[in-house]
């Protein structure tokens, strides 16, 4: 059972059978197995049938799940699996490689994403994402968190905004002070918005791509592995970040470390190599009483 | 400097490698020295040369091969730096003669042989007026069209642009100035009554013209190099791509793309040919200075027309204008690679 | 307010609206409008013809007045909630300074030649300037840039119908020596509105907002794209038109049944002849010199004389450059000494090539032979080519991996034999097309040539380089043996380039078609190096991508 690991997600796809024999489970039973996940409440996302791929390459298999609003959902998975792909179709990031082929269906709240006139504008505003490695715009700090209201037309600065008696300085500055505060770096920022984000440390950073994201006032943040680049430190007050902003956001979160999702996440996804969604259920159970033997296999660390 | 990187280069080396080396780098500066003394001689030296690398080849190969690379590299910068010293030198006596009139004298006579007087003052007038026309169009056209190949055209528009503009680099000057002269010239001649046929206006158009491909392939290699991580994060705030483009991209490739200005200002002003046979050789401002439609003279083609008939200070106030030239193309490349290092650190900082 | 009613479903745009079709007309006109002033510009189309009854001239007044009101009533229409826009609350900077500056112009010359204020004059442009301005900027985005623009495209409109401007109209400034005629400005002017009109037009079929400005900004950028395409095409198939019969005049080939070869063949005691097709072919432009005695004169000896330019040249420039690529690149240690070379590269591979011919003219010609000459040009040539195959060759090795280089040396293989073996090859590729596209530059090249290599502007003869010859001698070394004639390379020789600027300089007149012919060959050439330089290049990527 060790040896799925490093094989070739094409090959594996072929060759299915072979390499998951323990318990006579195929890649082909296993897609819709476990997935049939019920919970209260309305679903911010449905996807049904959703297919990708890259080239030749069939990145990600018939994956059907809900998503519920105001919780957070970790996508789990070892490398390769299709977590990240998945998440990318979520605010139609996708369509920015080249070679991507999506199928199948995604609603937010109902409305389909994939079809055609869909304003990726509007979309977008609705589907904040926050990025593996940091990627603050070379700019002062308080024009990276006011970038996004800025390009909606909600705040405008500057002496043509003056001229006009259209100033939203203020409006600016009670934004940026909110985000700041929500993204918990206020205390380490307040003295110095106008310094060029470049200058700030990788956790701080990070902080930053998730206030900017969030003074664009999303519904949804989707997050690939946010804290894989930081140190510890870094990386636990994001996560108490995230349990934190679950309660205004559905918050939609793909980490390869099984403790972060354990810790932080109402939902778990476990994605296995291949691009299959392999099982969907509360954290709990995904970790303490999984359906299926490859996800048990998984968790304990046989493999992946 | 350069010897102590060769030794460190070649590290431990044995004593015939040594001698080998030093042989044949004798040899190739009495190459030098003869050529510059008495060209007819310098043959012998050069056999010697030849010959000592062969067995050099044959016997030690590694280090051998060390020593001719050292060696290229080294004639490289010599006949680099011949040009330099050779310009300088033989523009002394037109300074020693004009002083720094040669640049800023305004009053008749401007060029005059009888008198001996030679300011370059209405070709640097004359320079500048064709470089601003040509920026004027290869600036912002260049810059909109590296936006377009980088940025905005789908896979196969770029595939057919970009070579396309490549082309357009590879059309020779002489190609364009004929055009100019027999198409463009006439043209306006004819359309505007003009009273001379020769104009800096069409010399300006057509070094805009050609200037045009240099922009928009260095700016367009500026704008590819920002971080696709950075615009991936405006889209997601749902800014449109081209707010992106506006508000991201641009301002993070900004040097860069000054940086392409700045050099295809350094093509303009050192284009030639276009010039040489569009304008009149008028050594003298236009009158006003703005009128565009005087077909005056620019520094290039002051030397391109004088150099068969020029003599003793007249011939160095040509390698005056060749130093003007090479002081301001040289300075123009050294602040763009300085801007474009610049940018480099910049967006190097972030990750 | 639009924005209220517009609640039904934020995320999918509807296109097919009445504003769509009406907004979309407007901009497909405009451009249409910018088109026929390039085309009228350049005389393919006359101003006075006539299309579907009217003439072209009026066809701009007509089509200018009716996007002018189109776009005021699509303006007037978001502004009211007829059609659904998301415009923004102002339009912003960049349509703010072009009207302004519109506003100023017009007002300008309005004030100044129209009314005959010859001293206030410029205090109205720029009351004017600024007053367009403000209207731009201060009322909503949909009514500020519709107002200018449409506003722009009626004054035109009613300018040419009312005949303020007409193709005999005629304007001498004070200042300056030209004067600009109606069949100048009025091209100019539609070019310029139209494109102006256009951007607007395409603002208002996107809605305005940020859908709006970013297809009003692909509208331009796209056009200019187009523009710059259509140049190269322009450019080219010109010079194809004027120059292809010239080039090909005299073209005389033929295919013969002709005897190939014959021997004694001693059994039948007869000449056995063997009969075979040849194929003979006579192409006087490109075989022939200029000569009194010639049907066609040619330039021969200048496509010879380039031929070998180019030669010496890369055969200079190449083992200097790839060597001392190598050496910074593999030997020398990165520090200033690299950076400073670098550094210099690239500044002498901008220096102006005139300036590469004053050198040659201080320093090569009084030494080879005191005369312009073949040597001469190579050398110039090949040094005015070595940055660039420094600077290519660099990048080429630079981007091989240092895995093939640590690979290479755990195997316990020398740094030259590394270099040679494994490093070399890998950057192969990259060095070729840069040394190809090298090439077409030189070859192209003639402000160096005029002055250390060509003399005669028409030369009948072409230089003789390749010589081979051998004999016994009866003094040492007793033998003779030569490849090159090395006293041809020490004599003036013409080039392509050269040729066409020769007949440029003796008065076109009469031998503009020869010009042209030249002209033509020349720039075969040198696309035809750019081609497969850039050919070479992407096929490199492609393979390397997969």
């Amino acid at each position: 059972m060790s040896n799925t690991t490093q094989t070739d997600p094409n090959a594996e796809a072929a060759n299915g059978n072979e390499q998951t024999t323990v318990v006579g489970e195929t890649n082909e039973e296993l897609k819709a197995e476990w997935v049939d996940y019920r919970f209260d409440g309305e679903p911010k996302f449905t996807v049904e049938d959703l297919n990708v791929w890259y080239g030749d390459d069939h990145a990600l298999h018939d994956i059907s799940m809900d998503i519920p609003e105001k919780s957070v959902t970790a996508l789990i998975g070892p490398s390769g699996c299709g977590k990240s792909t998945f998440l990318r179709c979520l605010n139609r990031m996708n369509d920015r490689i080249k070679v991507a082929r999506v199928d199948g269906s995604v609603r937010l709240d109902g409305r389909e994403i994939y079809q055609d006139g869909v304003d990726l504008v509007e979309l977008r505003k609705r589907v904040g994402q926050v990025f593996q490695s940091p990627n603050p715009f070379p700019k002062s700090i308080r024009r990276n968190i006011s970038y996004g209201p800025r390009k909606h037309g909600d705040v405008n600065t500057g002496l043509l905004a003056r001229l006009t008696g259209r100033d939203d300085s203020e409006k600016e500055e009670k934004l940026v002070e909110r985000s700041l505060k929500q993204a918990a770096l206020w205390d380490e920022v307040k003295g110095r918005l106008d310094d060029n984000a470049i200058g700030l440390s990788g956790g701080q950073q990070q902080r930053l791509c998730i206030a900017r994201a969030l003074a664009t006032d999303p519904e949804v943040i989707l997050m690939d592995e946010p804290a894989s680049a930081l140190d510890p430190v870094a990386t636990s007050k994001i996560e108490d970040l995230i349990v934190e902003l679950s309660e205004d956001y559905t918050v939609v979160v793909v980490t390869h470390n099984m403790q972060q999702a354990a810790r932080i996440s109402d939902q778990t996804a476990v994605f296995l190599t291949g691009g299959y969604l392999v099982e969907y259920d509360d954290t709990d159970k995904i970790f303490e009483n999984p359906e299926s033997q490859r996800v048990e296999d998984y968790i304990t660390g046989k493999f992946g | 400097m350069s010897t102590g990187n060769r030794f460190d280069a070649l590290g431990e080396i044995d004593r015939e490698t040594q001698l080998v080396g030093a042989t044949s780098g004798l040899a190739l500066l009495a190459v030098l020295v003869a050529f510059l003394v008495a060209a007819q001689y310098a043959v012998y030296p050069l056999v010697a040369f030849v010959a000592v690398v062969a067995y050099g080849w044959y016997a030690h190969q590694e280090n051998t091969a060390a020593v001719l690379m050292f060696f290229t590299t080294a004639s490289t910068i010599v006949v680099l730096g011949l040009i330099t010293v050779y310009l300088f030198v033989k523009s002394i006596p037109a300074f020693e003669t004009m002083g720094l009139d040669i640049l800023l004298k305004t009053n008749q006579p401007l060029w005059e042989r009888a008198s001996n007087t030679y300011s370059l003052a209405p070709m640097i007038w004359g320079t500048l007026l064709t470089t601003a026309i040509a920026m004027a169009i290869a600036a912002p056209l260049g810059v909109a069209g590296a936006l377009f190949i980088s940025e905005i055209a789908p896979r196969w528009a770029r595939e057919i642009i970009k070579p396309a503009v490549e082309m357009l680099a590879g059309i020779p000057s002489i190609v364009y100035g004929f055009l100019g002269w027999v198409v463009v010239t006439e043209y306006f001649y004819r359309e505007l009554q003009l009273s001379n046929f020769s104009s800096l206006m069409v010399a300006g158009i057509m070094i805009g013209v050609m200037a045009l491909p240099t922009v928009v392939s260095v700016a367009e290699d500026a704008i590819a190099s920002v971080p696709g991580a950075m615009k991936d994060g405006s889209l997601a705030l749902g800014a449109s791509d081209w707010q992106t483009i506006k508000s991201v991209t641009f301002p993070a490739a900004f040097s860069g793309i000054s940086a392409a200005v700045i050099l295809g200002v350094g093509r303009a002003v050192g284009e030639t040919m276009a010039a040489t046979v569009i304008l009149g050789h008028q050594q003298a401002f236009p009158d006003p200075l703005y009128d565009v439609w005087e077909g005056t003279e620019t520094l290039t083609s002051l030397i391109a027309s004088q150099y068969g008939i020029a003599t003793g200070t007249q011939l160095s106030a040509l390698f005056a204008a060749g130093v003007v030239l090479f002081v301001t193309v040289l300075a123009l490349s050294i602040g763009s690679q300085f801007v474009e290092a610049r940018m480099r650190r910049r967006l190097g900082g972030e990750q | 307010m639009s924005l209220d009613t517009r609640t039904a479903d934020t995320l999918v745009d509807d296109d097919s609206s009445a504003l769509g079709y009406v907004a979309g007309a407007a901009t497909v006109v405009s451009l249409l409008l910018a088109v026929a002033g390039v085309l009228t510009l350049f005389g393919v189309v006359g101003l006075t013809s006539t299309v579907a009854g009217f003439s072209v001239f009026e066809l701009f007044g007509v089509g200018f007045a009716a996007v002018g009101v189109t776009l005021l009533g699509v303006g007037v229409a978001s502004r009211a909630g007829v059609v659904e826009t998301k415009p923004d609350v102002t339009a912003g900077a960049l349509p703010m300074v072009v009207f302004g500056l519109v506003g100023l112009v017009v007002a300008g010359l309005v004030s100044s030649q129209t009314l005959g204020f010859s001293t206030l004059w410029p205090l109205f442009a720029l009351l004017g300037g600024v007053g367009v301005a403000a209207a731009t900027v201060l009322p909503p985005e949909d009514v500020g840039v519709t107002l200018p623009a449409g506003g722009l495209a009626l004054l035109a409109g009613a300018t040419f119908l009312a005949g303020l401007i007409t193709p005999s109209w005629t304007w001498e400034p004070v200042a300056g020596s030209a004067t600009y005629t109606g069949t100048f400005a009025v091209p100019i002017l539609a070019l310029f509105v139209g494109i102006l009109v256009a951007w607007v037009g395409a603002e208002a079929y996107g809605g305005f907002g940020t859908r709006g400005r970013q297809l009003g900004a692909y509208l331009l950028v796209g056009a200019n794209a187009v523009g710059m395409l259509s140049l190269l095409v322009v450019l080219v198939a010109y010079v194809v038109s004027r120059g292809f019969a010239p080039m090909t005049r005299g073209i005389q080939f033929g295919l013969f049944w002709e005897p190939l070869t014959w021997f004694y063949f001693p059994p039948i005691e007869e000449y056995v002849v063997i009969n075979g097709p040849l194929v003979w072919f006579y192409w006087p432009f490109v075989m022939e010199g200029v000569a009194l005695m010639n049907d066609v004169n040619g330039i021969f000896p200048a496509i010879v004389g380039t031929v070998w330019v180019v030669a010496g040249a890369v055969t200079f420039a190449i083992p200097l450059g790839v060597g001392a690529a190598v050496f910074l690149t593999e030997y020398a240690e990165r520090g200033r000494f690299t950076q400073l070379v670098e550094i210099s590269t690239n500044g002498l591979w901008s220096t102006p090539s005139i300036v590469y011919g004053l050198f040659g003219l201080a320093f090569l010609v009084p030494r080879l032979g005191n005369t312009t000459s073949l040597l001469s040009g190579m050398l110039v040539l090949g040094i005015m080519m070595l940055p660039l195959v420094v600077i290519t060759s660099r990048e080429a090795l630079k981007s091989v991996p240092d895995d093939y280089r640590d690979a290479s040396a755990a195997l316990g293989v020398g740094k030259w034999e590394t270099i040679k073996s494994v490093v070399l090859p890998a950057a192969m590729p990259g060095v070729i097309t840069g040394v190809i596209l090298g090439i077409g530059r030189i070859a192209g090249e003639t402000a160096p040539i005029l002055l250390v290599m060509v003399s005669d502007p028409f030369p009948s003869r072409a230089t003789d380089v390749l010589a081979p010859e051998f004999s016994f001698i009866s003094n040492f070394p007793f033998v003779h043996a030569q490849l090159l004639d090395t006293s041809a390379l020490l004599q003036p020789t013409s080039a392509l380039p050269y040729q066409l600027y020769a007949i440029i300089t003796a008065g076109v007149g009469q031998r503009e078609s020869f010009a042209w012919g030249t002209a033509l060959v020349l720039l075969l050439v040198v696309l035809s190096f750019y081609a497969v330089g850039i050919g070479s290049r992407m096929y490199f990527r492609r393979k390397l991508d997969q």
